[in-house]
């Protein structure tokens, strides 16, 4: 950027940079990019430039197109990056850190890392000088255009007054600044860095003699440090995992890296997007099909999902304010009799059978004990008693049903509407009690049950006294 | 207007709560978050009566505190308090329905009962991030369900990559009365408050008076990013004494079992071991020491086929188990079990699916038409039922909105069951407004009962005002319409207003 004075005379530049301009207008009519247009002005203005001897590639008189494109983009002559140059972590499809926590960039220079590492031996803080003592990750590392003065010729001590280098190319304005035009109100187009939301402290890092490499990759083999060159959480754990005691300061809790809120869980919400786990953190990626998956990842590391959710995040559902429409979608109330015959499991989650569904059951009449029970008008809810209790046991009988899912038939029935038939006839039922008379049939014991009675009985004679009297001589077998 | 009313009305909330707080500086941190849902809708019995009117009114009121400690340092000790009332009020019960005399009686139902949901102390990272403790009424989430209880929690985290955690207390029980919905007991019961009624009345509606001690510890491994295990047991014991059978004695009397009893004591095991490259393993298995089953497991393993496309099966078994004192665990002979496909794929970080597919399978213990009595019929003679089962979800972001996708398929000898939503959510104004709606078509028989299939179609249409007036206050005012058509229940239509306040500061 060089701002003139007004009625100033425009430097000779001026004339090589239309000239420029009408070379790339060709090229452009012959298929360049847009981008390259900047390239062909910069072009131009080199060719009329001395260049020092140490950058004798950047700044020969007519450099070839190919030359003039380095500094674009992250691989080398616009290759894709090889993995091993990657940040640790990376994998091959990510495309880049999370956006919640790297906003995307508008990276409006040309930079190529790798001819100032490698070819002129620079080290990562002769630029980012700063990531020596930063200790927050809001600082920007990036290094003032003064830094590039020394070599490049341009002076940007006050930045309202940068001046080119006329005698060089590597010293125009279109140089590194991309899309830069003089005639274009003479202005570079912004550099958009957001601040990444998330905690870092550089400083700490180089203090452990940790390198920049082993969170940002091998940037010295690229050229522009994109959003790809910035650290991914899962090469942060190859460091920040040991627990609390043993970690120091690399503790691997969330809230070690992210950002929180002042009630101390993690900030998840950001104007870049919301954050997330990863699929494979903790394979709890929060995909469509969450809410099917959550119980195994919950069951196992609660404390985990503690950091960004809070006992109000588990009550809501499961301790019930309002249907959550997700899990009891439509007319769910004339649908869930299929659902809690289908998938006892997801019910049991939330609902118990002989309070919460007994209770509502027994109010709109559908029990067989209750208010409503024994009204004529009632009907059968059952099939038939031909199938459903004196035919053969097929899925249609109650028994294949009760011993396939008794949570479903318990949500209507009390312990009474069973003992009538199982318990023995000595406690008042019909049923010959255990184990089952020949023809009775009313024994509900699984196989097996007998080598298991007797810690039951010890353990709770409750519901053995509810079929069998104390001297019953199974009981006392039990014993 | 509406708009203007609901920032006047937050606006007084904040001035009566925000205000108050910022009287005087101080290190701790103060939330008060408060919810208001108001429910208008009827369930009909399917016999046509009795029409049950809804008239849900439930408030919560959470009171929390940060950083109570006197120092605050990164990774230092944090203490907090954190607590939750739930106000659950439904005034269209008809007082009938709460008088043991009457013929209506429903045992277990109160009208406006208040409870408090969780109320505890959490201390973390003391002694050097050895020490953490709860104390109060809190949840405990793990392999073996969503419990809480009234105690104290002790976690000791050691170097060593474990941690120890050991707890004592009374479980919690009642839950949400409105309902008599327990959500932390064992099932298999319904205990209550058995007053005013005669001993024979309702004598499966159990006694309950005294607390349940319950107490349990764990075993996890802690720090190690790539692998959680987590072992644990817990005990509850019953100690009401609690009738015992329906029937009269042989001399006319009522039996009552006494004393400490099992309520339920369980094992559970859970382990995930992930690769990040590769992809990982899950599972969990509860063992039941009262019934001596093996009551769940589930075991599921995850290929990250890339950073965008998770493959996964799982086998998930449940037997149900319940309540020492209930009668149902002798009934429950063999568990389902379900193998399940499935694959997440992430198309963009916009858009995503997910689709899943597999089979529920139970198998009767034995020849089914004998297999009630002891002899061991072989396990040829096995009858099997067979339920088949499917999702397909997709959601996409935009900037201010969401559009998702839920479908389900469930077919077997249930019946079935087909249908899915589609929900859409938009932002206005910066998100100052924002809107619902939800389109829904669902189809299902009922193979018991072949007259309550029927295809219903619903929809949802919403609406709020999310007036963050205030820095540190957050505040929405919703409304939701649903209309919900089909030929069992003809037009059903439901109302839901809410009003959520939250202050942090």
């Amino acid at each position: 950027m060089i701002p003139r004075a007004k009625g100033e005379a425009r430097p000779e530049s001026f004339w090589l940079l239309v000239f420029g301009c009408l070379s790339a207008l060709c090229l452009a009519l012959c298929g360049q990019s847009p981008l390259a247009h900047a390239e062909v002005a910069a072009v131009a203005s080199a060719s009329a430039s001395a260049e020092p001897a140490e950058h004798a590639e950047a700044v020969s008189p007519a450099p070839s197109m190919a030359r003039l494109t380095h500094g674009l983009s992250a691989g080398v002559d616009g290759q894709a990056v090889p993995e091993s140059d990657r940040p640790p972590g990376a994998l091959p499809d990510d495309n880049g850190p999370s956006p919640a926590v790297f906003p995307t960039q508008d990276l409006t220079i040309r930079f190529n890392h790798r001819r100032h590492v490698k070819d002129l031996k620079l080290s990562c803080t002769s630029c980012h000088e700063k990531a020596r003592s930063s200790r927050q990750a809001a600082d920007s590392l990036l290094p003032k255009g003064t830094r590039c003065d020394a070599c490049h010729g341009s002076d940007h001590r006050d930045l309202m007054q940068v001046r080119a280098d006329p005698q060089a190319a590597i010293g125009q304005c279109a140089y590194c600044h991309l899309g830069y035009s003089s005639s274009a109100g003479n202005r570079v187009a912004p550099l958009s860095l957001p601040k990444p939301n998330l905690r870092f402290d550089h400083a700490l890092h180089v203090s452990r003699n940790i390198g920049c490499a082993q969170c940002h990759g091998a940037v010295e083999n690229l050229e522009l440090a994109t959003r790809d060159q910035l650290p991914r959480m899962r090469g942060c754990l190859n460091c920040h995992q040991a627990p609390d005691p043993a970690a120091g300061r690399a503790r691997s809790q969330c809230r070690t890296c992210h950002l929180t809120d002042p009630n101390g869980l993690i900030k998840v919400s950001f104007a870049s997007g919301p954050l997330s786990p990863p699929s494979w953190l903790h394979d709890a990626g929060h995909g469509p099909d969450w809410i099917e998956r959550h119980k195994v990842v919950a069951g196992n590391d609660s404390r985990f999902c503690a950091n960004c959710h809070t006992e109000k995040s588990c009550a809501d559902c499961h301790d019930g304010r309002v249907r959550p429409r997700q899990v009891h979608p439509n007319d769910w109330i004339s649908m869930h009799p299929v659902a809690a015959r289908e998938n006892q499991l997801k019910c049991a989650s939330c609902h118990r059978d002989q309070s919460f569904c007994l209770t509502c059951h027994q109010r709109v009449g559908v029990t067989m004990s209750g208010p409503f029970a024994n009204l004529v008008e009632r009907g059968r809810f059952h099939p038939a008693k031909s199938e459903w209790t004196d035919g053969p046991r097929t899925p249609r009988h109650h028994a294949w049903e009760a011993e396939r899912n008794i949570s479903a038939c318990v949500s209507c029935h009390v312990e009474r509407d069973c003992a009538i038939c199982h318990a023995t006839a000595a406690r008042g039922g019909r049923g010959s009690g255990f184990p089952a008379g020949p023809g009775q049939g009313s024994d509900p014991h699984p196989i097996g049950f007998r080598s298991r009675c007797a810690s039951a009985l010890r353990q709770n004679a409750r519901p053995c006294l509810v079929c069998h009297t104390p001297d019953d001589p199974n009981l006392l077998d039990c014993r | 207007m509406v708009a203007k009313l609901t920032r006047t009305l937050l606006i007084g909330l904040a001035l009566g709560s925000g205000v108050g707080l910022a009287s005087e500086a101080r290190a701790y941190q103060t939330e008060i978050d408060a919810t208001l849902d108001a429910q208008f809708y009827s369930l009909q019995s399917p016999y046509g009566s009795p029409l049950v009117q809804r008239r849900r009114y439930t408030q919560t009121l959470a009171l929390n505190l940060y950083d109570i400690q006197t120092d605050r340092r990164p990774f230092g000790p944090t203490l907090s308090f954190k607590s939750r009332l739930r106000l659950d009020s439904d005034f269209g019960q008809r007082p009938e329905e709460r008088n043991p005399d009457s013929a209506s009686y429903v045992p277990g139902l109160v009208e406006a009962p208040v409870d408090v949901m969780y109320a505890f102390l959490d201390g973390q990272r003391y002694l050097d991030g050895y020490l953490g403790f709860r104390l109060g009424r809190q949840y405990v989430v793990d392999s073996l369900g969503f419990w809480s209880f009234d105690g104290a929690e002790v976690l000791i985290t050691t170097p060593a990559y474990l941690a120890f955690e050991a707890y004592v207390g009374f479980e919690q029980r009642g839950g949400l009365p409105m309902l008599s919905g327990s959500r932390f007991e064992a099932g298999g019961v319904s205990r209550g408050d058995r007053s005013g009624l005669s001993f024979g009345q309702s004598p499966s509606f159990l006694q309950e008076s005294k607390l349940a001690p319950a107490y349990g510890f764990a075993i996890e491994s802690s720090g190690v990013q790539f692998l959680h295990s987590r072992f644990s047991y817990r005990k509850v014991i019953n100690r009401d004494a609690v009738l015992v059978s329906p029937f009269l004695d042989n001399g006319g009397g009522l039996t009552y079992a006494l004393g400490d009893r099992t309520s339920s004591e369980r094992l559970g095991y859970s382990l995930r071991a992930d690769k990040a490259d590769l992809g990982a393993v899950l599972g969990s298995i509860v063992y039941d020491l009262y019934n001596r089953r093996v009551s769940q497991y589930n075991v599921g393993l995850d290929w990250f086929a890339s950073d965008r496309a998770v493959i996964g099966a799982s086998v998930d078994y449940f037997l149900p188990t319940f309540d020492g004192d209930s009668i149902f665990n002798w009934f429950a002979h063999r568990a389902t079990t379900s193998g399940t496909l499935r694959a997440d794929l992430a198309f963009s970080r916009q858009f995503e699916l997910a689709a899943s597919g597999g089979v529920r399978m139970f198998t009767t213990e034995g020849d089914p038409a004998t297999y009630a009595a002891s002899s061991a019929p072989g396990p040829s003679q096995d009858g099997r039922s067979f339920d088949y089962l499917g999702t397909l979800g997709g959601r996409y972001r935009f900037w201010d909105g969401s559009l998702a996708l839920n479908t389900m398929a469930e077919a077997g000898n249930a019946g079935h069951r087909y249908g899915g939503d589609l929900t859409g959510r938009k932002q206005f104004d910066g998100g100052y407004y924002d809107s619902l709606a939800v389109l829904s078509l669902y189809d299902w028989e009922d193979a018991l009962r072949p007259d309550r299939g029927a295809t219903s179609f619903s929809y949802v249409l919403g609406g709020g005002i999310n007036p963050n007036f205030l820095s540190f206050s957050r505040g929405r005012l919703g409304v939701e319409w649903e209309h919900t058509m089909n030929h069992l229940v003809g037009q059903r239509y439901r109302m839901l207003a809410t009003l959520n306040f939250s202050v942090l500061r």
